[in-house]
């Protein structure tokens, strides 16, 4: 059982302390996964808020069969999936095909949520869109996902495999397609020999 | 999906070596904002009252009672009130006699005829579809026996 497994159990026990160190450090990958994913402020802070509440109200019939990781982050797929299922105009790169990177920004849709539409909570989200971003961006959502999901949370590829319900090969072949896609789409890049082995927290 | 990638290209990524991840590294790392922080770990610290019943430390009580509401409703049904019958047959045995060809009416007087018996026979009528028959059937049986409590799948 990992670390963050035994703090989700003693929040399940009563600890919201355990609960704060658990949001503490998975607050960040969250977010960024969400936002990310489904390419939009308002809904990601929604869907941030969406996926917390169903921890919380889940937390009695928490058992730790899995990574905490693989449990939150499936709970983040799930509600993604219902996301994608009510807006289906958000869901995938149809929406940016035929486009420039650079214009990527442009496709993306402005938050819904009254909150953040102010113009500087768009604009401050589009200056994000680096070329790497607005390459992920453009990704079909199943390897933007997958992507996501490796680079925020360090997840194996089984792992994702679990968190978004498919086989192993699946993820396998979905993260193959996105960093294939997203090299080809940078250039020109690093060579890998001179750099160091990444690690995750 | 065909896969014709080479293998290398993705073990080297998912070893880290991946450019690719530095770079995605070096990109902003935007935060929820705090007005979200303070409203996760607001509801978080919130009792609710839904969740503190599927404590597992009731789970004892709740299977304690869920046993004891069995056990009355067993005792309810073997030792509670029954309806009359006249014999102990099943009364599927009774069923499967009047299968083919349900009886018409008996020509005994009402009150010498069994209830459980003459429900039974009601029940054939209607299964063969003889509706009216049934309902003047029932009629009698109403007036014969008005304070018979008649099971519900008659």
């Amino acid at each position: 059982m990992d670390d963050d497994a035994r703090l989700m159990l003693r929040y399940r026990d009563g600890d919201v302390t355990a609960f704060c160190a658990l949001y503490a450090r998975y607050k960040g990958p969250l977010y960024r996964y969400l936002l990310r994913h489904v390419r939009n402020a308002g809904a990601a802070a929604d869907l941030f808020q969406e996926v917390w509440s169903r921890l919380v109200a889940m937390r009695a019939r928490y058992e730790p069969r899995a990574k905490f990781a693989t449990f939150l982050f499936h709970v983040a797929h799930n509600c993604a999936i219902d996301f994608f299922r009510r807006d289906p105009n958000l869901r995938g790169v149809t929406a940016t095909h035929g486009l420039e990177p650079s214009e990527f920004g442009t496709a993306l849709r402005e938050p819904e949520v009254p909150e953040y539409q102010r113009p500087d909570k768009v604009a401050e989200f589009l200056e994000q869109q680096s070329a790497l971003l607005a390459a992920v961006a453009a990704l079909p959502q199943e390897q933007r996902e997958a992507f996501l999901l490796r680079e925020e949370t360090g997840l194996t590829v089984e792992e994702i495999a679990r968190v978004t319900d498919v086989p192993v090969e699946t993820a396998k072949s979905r993260l193959r397609y996105a960093i294939r896609k997203l090299k080809k789409s940078l250039s020109p890049m690093q060579e890998p020999d001179a750099l160091p082995l990444r690690t995750y927290a | 999906m065909p896969d014709d990638h080479p293998s290398d290209e993705l073990d080297e990524y998912l070893r880290g070596a991946s450019a690719l991840s530095h770079q995605y590294l070096r990109e902003p790392a935007p935060m929820p904002p705090q007005a979200l922080d303070r409203s996760v770990l607001a509801a978080a610290s919130l009792p609710d009252s839904r969740t503190t019943l599927k404590s597992p430390r009731l789970a004892p009580l709740a299977f304690a009672a869920s046993v004891f509401l069995s056990v009355a409703l067993v005792l309810a049904i073997v030792f509670g009130p029954a309806v009359k019958r006249a014999d102990d047959k099943p009364r599927v045995m009774q069923v499967r006699a009047y299968k083919t060809d349900p009886p018409r009416a008996a020509a005994a007087s009402p009150r010498e005829r069994n209830p459980a018996a003459w429900l039974e026979e009601i029940s054939a009528l209607r299964r063969a579809g003889r509706d009216r028959e049934a309902e003047n059937e029932m009629r009698r049986f109403r007036s014969a026996y008005p304070q018979y409590i008649i099971p519900v799948s008659e």
